[in-house]
């Protein structure tokens, strides 16, 4: 294991307190949770490419964090509209 | 231990803490829009992972995408904090443009919530 797989581990720690905040509460609480898990997923995913040594998978966490954005904002479309 | 790993071993180290902050005092708030201001230190954290990058890999193809991916989150995260306070406003009163007789703060007390 390299450091940037162990920082990689280390960060995932860190999706622990997004999960308590996803699943329970109400759903604005709900919805900051999932922005959260989101960006730390995306920086997540970015070590784990460096760590890995696979760098053209590089795209993959790109991907999300555009992706992430308008996911994001459906959610939080729906909730301030429909919720 | 080259100068090169300590450097890198520093800026991961600041990338992880800046991680379990956002998230531990994003969970610690108790108004949604509270936490909502812990997800400015993931998104910072990414420019110090895209330091990071650049001193591992060099002036890679990878290390140009991570600058970019920090960028788009950095920029994103202004966007959805946004739009999001503005859900939760909408959501609390019906409207988001200030009115008269809107309270100055919407965030209600923590009192009012406890009871």
């Amino acid at each position: 294991m390299n450091l940037w797989l162990l920082a990689t581990a280390l960060t995932s720690i860190a999706l622990l307190p997004c999960a308590a905040m996803c699943l329970r509460g109400s759903p604005e609480r709900r919805l900051v949770g999932l922005e959260m898990t989101s960006m730390i997923v995306t920086i997540d995913m970015v070590m784990f490419v460096i760590g890995s040594g696979r760098l053209p998978f590089i795209d993959m966490p790109l991907a999300l964090a555009i992706l992430s954005f308008g996911g994001g904002l459906v959610f939080t479309r729906f909730l301030g509209k429909y919720l | 231990m080259s100068a090169h790993q300590i450097t890198t071993s520093v800026l991961l180290a600041i990338v992880v803490l800046l991680c379990w902050v956002g998230s531990l005092g994003m969970l610690r708030m108790r108004q949604p829009t509270q936490a909502l201001h812990y997800l400015a230190l993931p998104g910072m954290s990414t420019v110090v992972l895209a330091a990071a990058v650049f001193i591992a890999t060099g002036n890679s193809n990878a290390a140009w995408k991570t600058v970019f991916i920090a960028a788009t989150l950095l920029a994103i995260n202004s966007v959805v904090a946004h739009a999001t306070a503005r859900a939760f406003r909408l959501r609390q009163l019906g409207h988001w443009q200030p009115r008269d007789g809107d309270p100055i703060e919407f965030v209600r007390d923590t009192q009012e919530l406890e009871q």
